[in-house]
């Protein structure tokens, strides 16, 4: 320790730390010695020297942990220009909506040297170009003229084996959709630029899609596809059956819907006629439009399964509790009648089997206006239902919520509300009471579960499903039934409003099918808009006549791809709902 | 001594030189064939989206149906047409052992005499 200090004096020096020497050195540089001048250049050079390599060390140990970020964005530059959206695909994997890369043909008429030679040439390519205006734009000293967007992969080759110099391709990305009109309606469609305006790839965007275009980055098919609930075979079958249904009825639309009732999943949506979404033009006739979502119908007597569901989970009434149903119902000036008059005595079970108006009118009054209010708004009937599509309507309410609108509501007159928000209430009553928002994108049972909303005592919704199932056996929906599926319906038909009046041959027909009844999973809903009585339905165009027998054939064909499992041995709907119903409680 | 010490510095240090520069050479080459490689890939990509679009096009259940009834004498099917594995017959039993070398002739050894041919024992007579 004594050598140590003082540590100014030469002599001391060799017994200090080697880097305090050399700081010495150059300090005290004139007054020392040569060799020992050089020892401490060479240790200078020695630290110098380890710095240098330590930090090359350091850098390869760090490049080798993280990867350059520069090589991968060299390589994304020279891709295609156009921005690029995930896939869309069906519950089972198919593709919906997709991108390619297409090339598309332009010309800098500048370089080209005999525009006549060049555009001779480029027809017999291409026949369908306009041969005076493809000369006159080859002729024109613009420097970029687009001849022709999306060519295919062979025009392309062919062109390019032309050998007309000034003739170029860029790949640009191009919206597909393989299923052309199938599924329209859900998905939408984009614009030129590749970005939504319609369906689910306007709320694509909506969810962020279009900023990542914005800042360059959606520009990779490295983006997660989208998954639907829709099934792309149910889909295809209940749209087959819808335009035949359409055609032989000769009805000016035709609407349906299969939703999962246990959690909310969209299977099938369609609205017919519709359009094709690789022609979005076709989607401006308003003919087209999604009556599902963006259209508003008085949904006639399906909407007497709410009131009667509003009735027996208030207690005031019971499956056996009679009404009158003897002379229609008189209110003020207005008289309401019974299409399938029984004049007699009604209960409950026989008001909704029979599509008693008077009825389900007198059991709305029961419950009165306010409560009849307030369960249509539980049901969610009453407020703009809101899913994925941006695309959705306001139901109309009546002006003033009196006794007679009360009356009518009953049995679904006056109150005009979305299809799909219908069908969202009828799924309520007959899946156990539970109000689950639709969606069209996969969902479990357990996260349904967790955005249910409990509306009506579970004991309800097993005497729902089992007027329902009455309704096929013995009742208005009869043509609805299909062997082995214990279908449960009920039948609606509305008078639609022309001039503000209600029409007596301008109907709606619809029909809300549950499968299978007595534990349903699925809710069918087909509608008819203004159909026509045939010789086969002896005239009538009601629709126990028309979307009763439609439903049966979507059914038939959609259960076996649902998998469902067919049962015949099931007893009447009395003990096969009824007893189990109390056997639970 | 210092020489040598010099000379072996100067050697290590042009050896470094090289071989840092023979990394970095490498390297170069490398980034450029990932580069490669990665545009490669999203070709191909794009052109496995497009085969799967042609296909879904090609799937297209309304064009398969459209053949089908064209060219099939299928019929979507119906409810009747299913049933369940409980009512599955039993697997008749087997006619010859499986580990004998000649099946037919265990099968007429098992029949005493009798060749399971199917005629009517009485057809035979006149």
């Amino acid at each position: 320790m004594t050598h140590r200090h003082p540590p100014h004096h030469p002599a001391h020096e060799a017994g200090l730390a080697w880097h305090r020497r050399a700081i010495q050195m150059l300090l005290y540089g004139r007054n020392v010695d040569r060799a020992r001048k050089a020892r401490a250049r060479l240790g200078l050079a020695v630290l110098t020297f380890a710095v240098i390599y330590g930090v090359i060390a350091g850098r390869l140990v760090v490049y080798a942990v993280s990867s350059d970020p520069h090589i991968a964005r060299r390589a994304v530059s020279g891709d295609a220009v156009a921005t690029s959206r995930p896939d869309i695909l069906d519950r089972n994997g198919e593709v919906l909506a997709s991108d390619i890369l297409t090339p598309s043909l332009f010309a800098e008429p500048r370089r080209i040297i005999d525009a006549d030679e060049a555009s001779e040439l480029l027809i017999a390519v291409m026949p369908d170009l306009d041969h005076s205006d493809l000369r006159e734009r080859l002729a024109s000293r613009r420097g970029f003229v687009w001849l022709k967007r999306e060519i295919s992969a062979k025009q392309q080759q062919e062109v390019h084996h032309l050998g007309v110099p000034g003739l170029g391709f860029l790949t640009e990305n191009k919206r597909i959709y393989p299923n052309g009109a199938e599924v329209s309606h859900v998905l939408g469609h984009v614009n030129v630029d590749n970005r939504g305006i319609a369906g689910l790839e306007k709320w694509l965007d909506g969810r962020g899609l279009a900023d990542l275009h914005q800042a360059g980055f959606a520009s990779d098919r490295d983006q997660q596809p989208i998954s639907l609930a829709l099934d792309l075979r149910v889909q295809h079958a209940m749209r087959d059956e819808l335009l035949a249904a359409r055609d032989k009825y000769k009805a000016v639309a035709a609407a349906g819907i299969v939703t999962d009732v246990r959690t909310g999943e969209i299977i099938a949506m369609v609205s017919v006629p519709d359009y094709d979404s690789n022609n979005p033009r076709e989607a401006l006739d308003p003919t087209r439009i999604n009556r599902l979502t963006t259209g508003v119908y008085e949904m006639g007597s399906t909407f007497k399964a709410l009131t009667i569901g509003m009735g027996l989970d208030s207690g005031k009434v019971t499956l056996g509790s009679t009404f009158d149903a003897r002379v229609p119902l008189r209110f003020g000036k207005f008289n309401i009648h019974d299409f399938h008059a029984q004049n007699r005595m009604l209960s409950v079970a026989e008001i909704f089997t029979y599509s008693s108006n008077i009825g389900a009118a007198r059991v709305a009054l029961r419950a009165g206006v306010e409560e009849h209010k307030a369960f249509l708004k539980k049901l969610g009937q009453l407020d703009r239902l809101r899913t994925e599509l941006p695309e959705s309507a306001e139901p109309i309410l009546p002006k003033r919520w009196s006794e007679l609108s009360t009356i009518t509501i009953a049995f679904g007159h006056g109150l005009s509300v979305a299809p799909l928000q219908a069908v969202m209430g009828t799924a309520a009553l007959v899946n156990g009471g539970l109000l689950i928002p639709p969606t069209f994108m996969k969902r479990s049972e357990a996260e349904a579960r967790a955005l249910a909303k409990r509306v009506i005592k579970p004991e309800t919704s097993a005497q729902m499903r089992y007027l329902m199932r009455l309704t096929v056996e013995k009742g208005s929906a009869s043509k609805a039934e299909v062997k082995g599926y214990y279908v449960g319906a009920k039948t609606g038909t509305a008078e639609k409003v022309v001039n503000g009046r209600y029409s007596k041959t301008k109907l709606l027909a619809d029909l809300m099918a549950v499968i299978p009844a007595d534990n349903p999973r699925y809710l069918v809903l087909v509608m008819l808009d203004e159909p026509h009585g045939i010789p086969e339905t002896h005239g009538f165009a009601t629709s126990g006549w028309n979307a009763a027998p439609v439903a049966a054939r979507v059914i038939a064909r959609i259960a076996p791809i649902l998998g469902i499992e067919p049962r015949f041995e099931l007893p009447p709907a009395d003990r096969q709902i009824l007893a189990s119903a109390r056997g639970t409680r | 001594m210092i020489r040598l010490v010099h000379l072996i510095v100067v050697c290590a240090f042009v050896a470094a030189a090289v071989y840092v520069y023979k990394i970095k050479y490498d390297a170069t080459a490398q980034a450029e064939r990932a580069a490669k490689l990665r545009t490669e890939l999203k070709r191909e990509r794009d052109r496995v989206a497009t085969l799967r679009a042609e296909w879904s096009k090609l799937d297209d259940p309304a064009r398969i149906q459209v053949l089908a009834e064209r060219h099939l004498i299928l019929r979507p099917t119906a409810a009747t047409q299913f049933d369940t594995l409980d009512r599955l017959p039993e697997r008749p039993p087997q006619a010859a052992p499986p580990d004998v070398g000649d099946p037919i002739a265990s099968i007429i050894e098992n029949t005493d005499g009798e060749p399971p041919t199917g005629t009517v024992p009485g057809a035979r007579e006149p």
